[in-house]
């Protein structure tokens, strides 16, 4: 005992519990004894005795050992969390405010909500973005779902090569890739508008897209590939038929990713609108420089619910076991 | 479905089991074949295009041929690689006599000025304003990083405690911000700080008076930090969150302290999300443009803003590709190192559990 450690809590070791156990040995020996029974059955309550659990505080949720000896983890992941969520939640509770000032209090109201819903520009934002973002993510979802299926056949340094490039997008800083883009596309002659804001916004959805989908795809047991080409199903029908319906969460939790990741995009898509093609991101933009504005609230919240929506769309299906 | 079935599978084609060895049984069933088919008629040479890209093997059951890959691989070559090279190609030509855009005209003088400045009668100087634009860019880059990551190492350890059902909860609340739109959360902690804000409320009632919090470069730093927090706690947490909690107990066993275990056993499971939270934060708010921009007015003036404004009011086309160019040099270097590092610590940790 003298050899652990003063700040060792000999009561958080659970082998405690062996303690009894010996006890309870030694008296069915003594009942034993006396009854002169030479102890070839077990006893009734060892059978039913299950062996001392490990000291593991992943799922069994043990609560007397490694969590209680950093007390300060806690405090500092609720200080976080909170960090993380309270300045959301202002602007959600100054949606509601009724007054002309953004921050002055003046009493509930849903006003804002109804300007915003008939302020032409911030419709017409919106309406660019949900084209721009439903045409980016159908084309980046298509290319990510081949692009999966097709990249087991890669050797090792062509697959490797191609996820670098299909990543890269990622990495690289958004505002040289945004004035890399305005640079390019006017370098090859295309005019700015909903060509490349679109190419550009499928460029950046594909490593979305095939995160998901790759990682569903390692789950999937392959013998139902297998079966389905046995049972006679040509290589396109098993694709159709096995492969896509058995990875359509991935395919709806990257979809939805990219739909997210194209609607919130500003630093890229700043650099390839022209006036007639101004997103929701770039007209926030605009009306925040000019000010806070209580319209802005109201926006922002309706984002924020999106967000909500969209991450725990994903995460149910994510999650979902397969069938 | 489940994996018992699979051996009970007869089958006249190689079974493709889950498991690795299954793979490999598979593979050398098929070259098996390949072989017997080429004996018998002439031998395919192998080209050196399908030795780089692939062996002319057949497809396997519910994929699809390699040509398929194609599409993404073109737009990825088109919209990614493409406008890196136009950008470093830019970086080299000179600027024509009015307007934005380049003269295809071989020159260096972008890359000049980062350093020296001409005077009217052409003398040149060393010149440091755009070396201490940098100099934001990694103080406050720098500043982010470690606040993101000193922030991060708690919680996701604490939701690497938590059980299975918790931690679900936790990551997507975590998620959650980490999909919301920049501009709200940049314009959330424009509502904060604001001279009318909450805090300044506070600091009012308090008997502090009125601070002018917002358009400073704290204000900045506070924004990116918001910002980049996500980016930390995530691969942090996925490092950690199969970390076998029983070596703490053996290392209590052994008679170490809280912080031996801490620094010992936990941070060194953890360190390949710390290095990949790293380069997810530094690499992004080094070349940040929407917080210093809203958050800290015009007081804050980072390689983003300055590679903008010379695409926008400038005019610098040259100018605003060298400086792109060097970020790209940058960071990419910062995300090398950080995946050489991670990499080792990787190994390291994996050696020593």
């Amino acid at each position: 005992m003298s050899m652990l450690h003063d700040d060792v809590d000999p009561k958080a070791v659970k082998y405690s519990d062996s303690e009894e156990f010996g006890a309870l040995v030694a008296k069915t020996q003594a009942e034993r004894a006396a009854s002169g029974d030479d102890g070839a059955q077990m006893p009734e309550w060892l059978e039913d005795k299950k062996p001392d659990r490990p000291l593991s505080t992943r799922r069994s949720g043990n609560r007397d050992n490694t969590l209680k000896r950093f007390p300060a983890v806690g405090f500092l992941s609720v200080f976080v969390l909170a960090f993380l969520y309270v300045p959301m939640l202002i602007v959600v509770f100054f949606s509601f405010n009724g007054g002309r000032q953004a921050l002055l209090w003046e009493g509930f109201s849903f006003r804002w909500y109804g300007e915003v819903f008939t302020n032409g520009a911030i419709i017409k934002a919106t309406e660019t973005s949900l084209i721009v973002a439903a045409i980016a993510t159908a084309l980046s979802t298509l290319l990510g779902v081949l692009y999966v299926l097709a990249i087991d056949h890669m050797s090792r340094a062509g697959s490797a090569i191609a996820t670098a490039l299909i990543n890269a997008s990622m990495l690289i800083p958004e505002i040289v890739l945004g004035v890399a883009t305005m640079a390019f596309i006017r370098l090859i002659g295309m005019a700015p508008g909903y060509v490349p804001l679109v190419l550009a916004h499928t460029t950046f959805c594909i490593p979305f897209v095939v995160m998901p989908i790759r990682a569903r795809l390692q789950t999937l047991d392959r013998a139902c590939f297998e079966a389905a080409e046995d049972l006679g199903a040509s290589g396109f029908t098993t694709v159709i038929r096995v492969t896509l319906p058995l990875l359509t969460p991935g395919v709806i939790s990257g979809a939805l990713m990219a739909f997210v990741v194209s609607m919130d995009d500003f630093m890229i898509s700043n650099f390839l609108t022209t006036a007639g093609t101004t997103t929701l991101p770039i007209y926030i933009f605009s009306l925040i420089r000019k000010g806070v504005n209580p319209s802005i609230n109201v926006v922002a919240t309706l984002l924020l619910l999106l967000a909500i929506i969209i991450t725990v769309t994903s995460t149910v299906l994510t999650n979902r076991k397969s069938k | 479905m489940s994996n018992t079935t699979n051996p009970n599978i007869k089958s006249d084609k190689p079974p493709i089991g889950n498991d690795k060895t299954g793979t490999i049984a598979a593979e050398t069933t098929t070259v098996v074949s390949k072989n017997a088919t080429a004996s018998k008629t002439s031998a395919p040479k192998e080209t050196a295009w399908q030795h780089w890209f692939g062996s002319p093997h057949e497809v396997k059951p519910g994929l699809l041929h390699r040509a398929y890959a194609v599409p993404s691989i073109i737009i990825g070559l088109l919209f990614t690689l493409g406008p890196m090279c136009v950008i470093v190609a830019f970086s080299f030509m000179s600027r024509p006599d009015m307007g934005g855009g380049v003269k295809f005209q071989f020159s260096t003088d972008a890359y000049e000025k980062l350093l020296f400045r001409h005077d009217f009668f052409g003398n040149r100087f060393f010149d440091t304003r755009y070396l201490e634009v940098f100099g934001t860019s990694l103080w406050q880059a720098l500043l982010t990083t470690v606040v993101c990551v000193a922030l991060a190492f708690p919680i996701a350890l604490w939701m690497s405690m938590k059980s299975a059902k918790t931690q679900q909860i936790l990551v997507l609340l975590v998620t959650i911000p980490f999909w919301t739109n920049l501009l709200v959360r940049t314009y959330a902690w424009m509502l904060i700080l604001n001279e009318n804000g909450p805090i300044n409320w506070a600091a009012n009632l308090l008997g502090l008076g009125k601070q002018q919090l917002l358009y400073t470069s704290f204000a900045s730093v506070i924004g990116l930090i918001y910002t980049f927090l996500p980016f930390a706690i995530l691969p942090m947490y996925s490092a950690l969150s199969g970390f076998d909690f029983r070596l703490v107990e053996a290392a209590y066993d052994l008679g170490a302290r809280k912080l031996t275990v801490m620094r010992r056993v936990i941070l060194r499971a953890a360190m390949p999300g710390v290095m990949s939270g790293v380069a997810l934060c530094f690499i992004p708010a080094f070349g940040s443009y929407v917080q210093p921009v809203l958050l800290g007015g015009g007081r804050v003036l980072m390689v983003g803003n300055l590679i903008a404004s010379q695409f926008a009011e400038a005019r610098n086309w040259p100018f605003g590709a060298a400086l792109s160019t060097v970020i790209l040099a940058i960071t990419l270097l910062g995300a090398f190192l950080a995946t050489a590092l991670g990499g080792r610590a990787s190994r390291k940790a994996g050696m020593t559990l």
